[in-house]
């Protein structure tokens, strides 16, 4: 498929008959947040659906400018805060990054802070795949599975309640190391929750995956395919929906991800239910089989064994030499790039954060036409959009 | 013909598959609180405390304070406000408290008695304000923050936690750990019905007052 | 079916409304009068009847409006508890007087008619849905006696009254001048008028068995053997029609998975959307009163209704039998739209048209065959061969169907 037209800037209302415009949000119980959504119907059908963002804006990069690193962190929470401990990891790995262009200011990130790195990090990608599949659900009809992923959900937060001292906005990894080490017996409710946890994802697929309902909701629906996922630059589990093996933590691993050993989950063509690669069902069954990888890779660091050591490294200022960096990282919802621009201050010139969410909202508008209003739903479902992270 | 016959097939079985799955769980009791009625859970199995070190309202042990203005100086929201006085040079208005951290997370706010360093296998005498002397032995000590001497006359350290993002940057930059963030029910619940009242005042000018009587008093019986 | 109808046309219609062999509620009632009210005895007989109709009439609507009451409080508890939560718990104990709490607070609450929208109809749509969905009542049998009247028509006016539910609906969706009002009330409007039809044609294979559209007579017919002479066992295709039937209503009610008329994740809250106070919780009581109606049809229809689950003994069986089957078609509606997500629009269309009407039609030639076959369909007889051809039914269909989905369309798409 080729490039996306440009679409005129101006609201063309042109006085059909039988032509009704709905604005869908921002206040609806299923955009997400605060999208709002221009809906041109025919009936059930839409002609157009032209997503408006800007609702949640609150000038993170602006706000950057004026803020140290170390100050910057606790506003990434505020982007993704689904996912607050993949935005602060992308946004340190960034800096790090930085620093290590100058030899005298580079610095190693000791290993036991890499590690629970890691760890958290997949534990927050299980919370936020969760969050996904029940909000799914829930725009799809079933109320059910909401709250089950608010509850194993639920024991995610009380872990990371136990290692931060928060719920939502960690503030944890931190530039050069993470900001407390675990507390006593940590690794034991881990292995407590992840043992509890998996068994329940075949309930869940099951309960929804599996079902009918869903199924014909779903499959066929929406179909982005492998050459407009990249051309419209989206990432993360909608690209890999479309079939295509691509994890920054596989292909380009940072970190310590080299030492595992893990499955890229991606979409798969079943006839016998009618999914095609790319369509809502399969984007959906990624973030599935995400959280089966990511206990993968938890269990790896439960058997290993996390050095011992300083959870942080040895610096006194953060102030990175003059350059810029652009690094991004897998986060769950695709890859949460940063770039950074310093003039040697301890303050950056300028911080844009490249978003996973918007590029897959960007594609919302090609994939809603022709189909029904109840389809709109389940492709913004699908995509998994958090408007903070949209508008940051 | 037979895929018509399979599809009415697979939406009758899954859809018992999932009732099923629902059946199993009505039967299973709830993981719910009745948060605000029972918010000490102990009767009941799924009580969950407030974790150690959790980040809840910001509180400042004012006698301990420095006025470094460290904190203020990190706050990203600019939720900190402080005004200082600085003592004459050379003069203190007394030595800090230490604050001796457990291995067990607990702590304990005195004065270390004697020599500030620790030597293994030995217990510490820890002179506090409501126990008394505290003896504690040293393995169980996992640190000790220094004391600092106090310089500056804290006139104003107001805290206004509506503008506070709970990030905690204060309390880890903190030199004598005296702001803190209270991880229990107190720390969570202070929700008031009129704003200012969330404007938290930690100074108190009168400690210094009494200070000066005591000063006074002492140099009298001299 | 033809003797019926010809019974019907050839009847005075005063002999409509009056039984004449079995008593119902009215006519005990007006014994009762003129034997122990002397005023009401010295006045004529058509008075004393009308009076007595009337009474009896105020009863229902006096006790009726007391089902959604429960039935809100058990839907909360049930959803609740399969959600894994414990629902409301404080008002009264275990939370029993919540749903009297939120109906004296819709009491209170502002009543919003939207300023460009269609006054007069905006205040009557919800009145329509009410009358409607209780004038159901009249004819659901609940015991022996206990009947508002015994129609000779009865199933047929069920059938009729409660698809007037539809015009409420389109003319609150109207009337509030909200688009997505007007979109729940044309996609309630469709799905109600489709899915009448298999609705009628699975009561139709039940009339066919029991040549009677009297809802006592349908009853009467069944129970000589206690569970087995239940219309849903008499024949395997009662058997389906009962499934037929049970989902249709399902989609009639506007319950998940067919809620599409109010479906909150798409249409905000549907036809509804704009109204408040009062006028909300007139069509909420409407909601559940139905979802009561058509399970006690369904209980009434193929389950025995009033009649025990023992032949010859009373064995859960009587009012509180039948208020227990129908309480639990009432669960497993509760448990099936906490369970199944929603289908859309054109989908519920093809489930209706492509599956439940073809199959309804097998349904009804199936039942023309067998009674031509098997003349005295009550002997024991031919019931256990139906069940025999139920059992075997199912169990092939699982080897059939099942064996070849295990290794392909749903299992498998977990596990890939």
């Amino acid at each position: 498929m080729a490039a996306p037209k440009p679409e005129s800037k101006f609201i063309e209302l042109k006085p059909f008959s039988d032509e009704m415009v709905v604005n869908m949000g921002p206040q609806h119980p299923s955009t997400h947040g605060v999208l709002r959504l221009e809906l041109k119907l025919d009936g059930e059908v839409v002609r157009e659906a032209i997503p408006h963002i800007g609702y949640l804006h609150r000038c993170f990069e602006k706000h950057s400018e004026n803020l140290s690193y170390p100050q910057i962190i606790p506003f990434t929470d505020r982007m993704d805060y689904i996912a607050a401990m993949n935005q602060n990891w992308g946004f340190c790995l960034a800096v790090e990054k930085l620093m290590a262009a100058d030899e005298k200011k580079g610095f190693e990130v000791p290993e036991r802070a890499e590690y629970l790195r890691v760890l958290i990090c997949e534990l927050n990608r299980i919370g936020s795949h969760l969050l996904s599949f029940g909000t799914y659900g829930m725009d799809i009809g079933a109320f059910t599975p909401f709250l089950y992923a608010f509850r194993d959900r639920e024991k995610i937060l009380l872990l990371f309640e136990k290692i931060c001292g928060a719920r939502l906005t960690y503030n944890y990894v931190r530039i050069g190391g993470v900001s407390r080490d675990m507390p006593p017996k940590f690794l034991d409710e881990v292995k407590e929750f992840i043992d509890y946890f998996e068994p329940k994802i075949d309930d869940y697929n099951a309960l929804l995956t599996d079902n009918k309902i869903f199924i014909e909701r779903t499959t066929g629906i929406a179909v982005m395919d492998r050459e407009m996922a990249i051309n419209y630059g989206v990432t993360g589990p909608n690209l890999r929906g479309a079939g295509l093996q691509w994890d920054l933590r596989k292909d380009e691993p940072y970190s310590i991800y080299d030492r595992f050993d893990f499955d890229v989950a991606y979409g798969k063509e079943i006839p016998e239910i009618g999914a095609v690669l790319g369509d809502c069902w399969n984007r959906y069954k990624v973030r599935m089989d995400e959280m089966k990888q990511s206990i993968q890779i938890i269990r790896q660091i439960l058997e290993g064994s996390i050095p011992d050591g300083p959870i942080m490294a040895e610096l006194k200022a953060v102030r990175p030499p003059k350059g810029e960096i652009f690094f991004r990282s897998e986060a769950p919802r695709g890859e949460l790039g940063f770039y950074i621009v310093s003039d040697g201050t301890p303050k950056p010139v300028r911080v844009k954060a490249k978003s996973p969410c918007f590029t897959a909202l960007s594609a919302l508008q090609e994939l809603s036409k022709g189909l029904m209003i109840a389809d709109i739903i389940a492709i913004i479902g699908s995509i998994d959009i958090v408007m903070g992270e949209v508008d940051r | 013909m037979r895929h018509y016959f399979a599809n009415i097939y697979s939406g009758v079985y899954t859809v018992f598959v999932g009732m099923a799955i629902t059946f199993k769980q009505m039967l299973k009791p709830s993981v719910t609180h009745q948060y605000p009625y029972e918010h000490s859970f102990e009767r009941k199995k799924n009580v969950r405390d407030i974790p150690q070190g959790y980040r809840g309202q910001l509180f400042n042990r004012i006698e301990d304070c420095i006025g470094c203005k460290k904190c203020e100086m990190i706050c990203p929201v600019d939720c900190i406000d402080i005004t200082t006085e600085k003592l004459p040079k050379g003069e203190k208005l007394w030595d800090s408290m230490n604050v001796v951290h457990l291995k067990d997370r607990a702590e304990i706010v005195g004065m270390i008695e004697g020599n500030e360093k620790i030597e293994s296998n030995t217990t510490v005498a820890i002179q506090t304000r409501e126990r008394g002397s505290v003896e504690v032995a040293s393995e169980r000590i996992a640190r000790v923050v220094e004391r600092k001497p106090v310089i500056f006359y804290l006139d104003k350290f107001d805290i206004d936690m509506s503008l506070c993002m709970y990030c905690g940057l204060c309390t880890e930059v903190c030199p004598t750990e005296c702001l803190i963030m209270i991880d229990t029910l107190k720390g969570i619940e202070y929700s008031t019905f009129d704003r200012t009242s969330l404007i938290f005042k930690f100074a108190k000018p009168e400690m210094y007052d009494k200070l000066l009587d005591e000063a006074t008093d002492s140099e009298a019986a001299d | 079916m033809l003797p019926v109808l010809q019974q019907f046309i050839q009847k005075p219609f005063s002999e409509l409304l009056v039984q004449e062999n079995n008593k119902n509620l009215s006519e005990l009632f007006l014994e009762f009068t003129r034997t122990h009210v002397p005023f009401l005895a010295s006045l004529p007989l058509p008075l004393s009847q009308l009076i007595a109709m009337l009474a009896v009439c105020v009863i229902f609507v006096a006790i009726v409006p007391l089902l959604p009451l429960v039935l809100v409080l058990a839907e909360r508890k049930v959803s609740a508890h399969i959600q894994d939560r414990v629902g409301p718990m404080r008002v009264g104990p275990h939370g029993v007087l919540q749903t009297l709490a939120d109906g004296v607070k819709l009491i209170f609450k502002e009543d919003h008619i939207p300023r460009q929208g269609d006054k007069i109809l905006f205040i009557v749509a919800p009145y329509i849905i009410f009358a409607c969905s209780f004038a159901v009542f009249a004819a659901i049998p609940f015991g022996k006696s206990i009947l508002v009247s015994d129609l000779n028509i009865g199933i047929f006016y069920i059938m009729a009254i409660s698809s007037v539910v539809a015009i409420g609906v389109i003319m609150a969706g109207w009337a509030s001048n909200s688009k997505w009002s007007l979109l729940g009330a044309l996609r309630s409007a469709a799905q109600i008028v489709s899915y009448e039809i298999p609705v009628g044609l699975s009561i139709l294979a039940v009339v066919m068995l029991v040549e009677s559209l009297k809802m006592q007579e349908i009853v009467r017919n069944q129970g000589d053997l206690g569970i087995l002479s239940w219309i849903i066992f008499r024949t395997p295709f009662t058997f389906i029609a009962f499934f037929v039937f049970f989902i249709s209503a399902i989609a009639e009610v506007n319950r998940t998975p067919f809620d599409l008329p109010e479906a909150e994740s798409e249409l905000v809250a549907g036809f509804h959307t704009e109204y408040s106070g009062m006028r909300f919780a007139l069509f909420f009581i409407a909601e559940y009163a139905n979802m009561f109606a058509v399970s006690a049809i369904a209980s009434t229809l193929f389950l025995g209704g009033w009649k025990g689950i023992l032949p010859g003994y009373d064995f859960l069986g009587g009012t509180p039998g039948f208020v227990i089957k129908t309480l639990f078609l009432v669960f497993i509606m509760m448990w099936i739209r906490w369970t199944l997500p929603r289908l859309r629009v054109d989908q519920l269309m093809n489930l209706c048209w492509k599956y439940l009407i073809p199959i309804s039609f097998f349904n009804i030639l199936g039942i023309g065959i067998w009674v031509l076959i098997f003349q005295n369909d009550k002997h024991p007889a031919y019931i256990g061969i139906s069940l025999l051809i139920i059992i075997l039914g199912i169990f092939g269909a699982y080897l059939v169907l099942g064996r070849r989905s295990s290794q392909s369309p749903a299992p498998r798409a977990s596990s890939a």
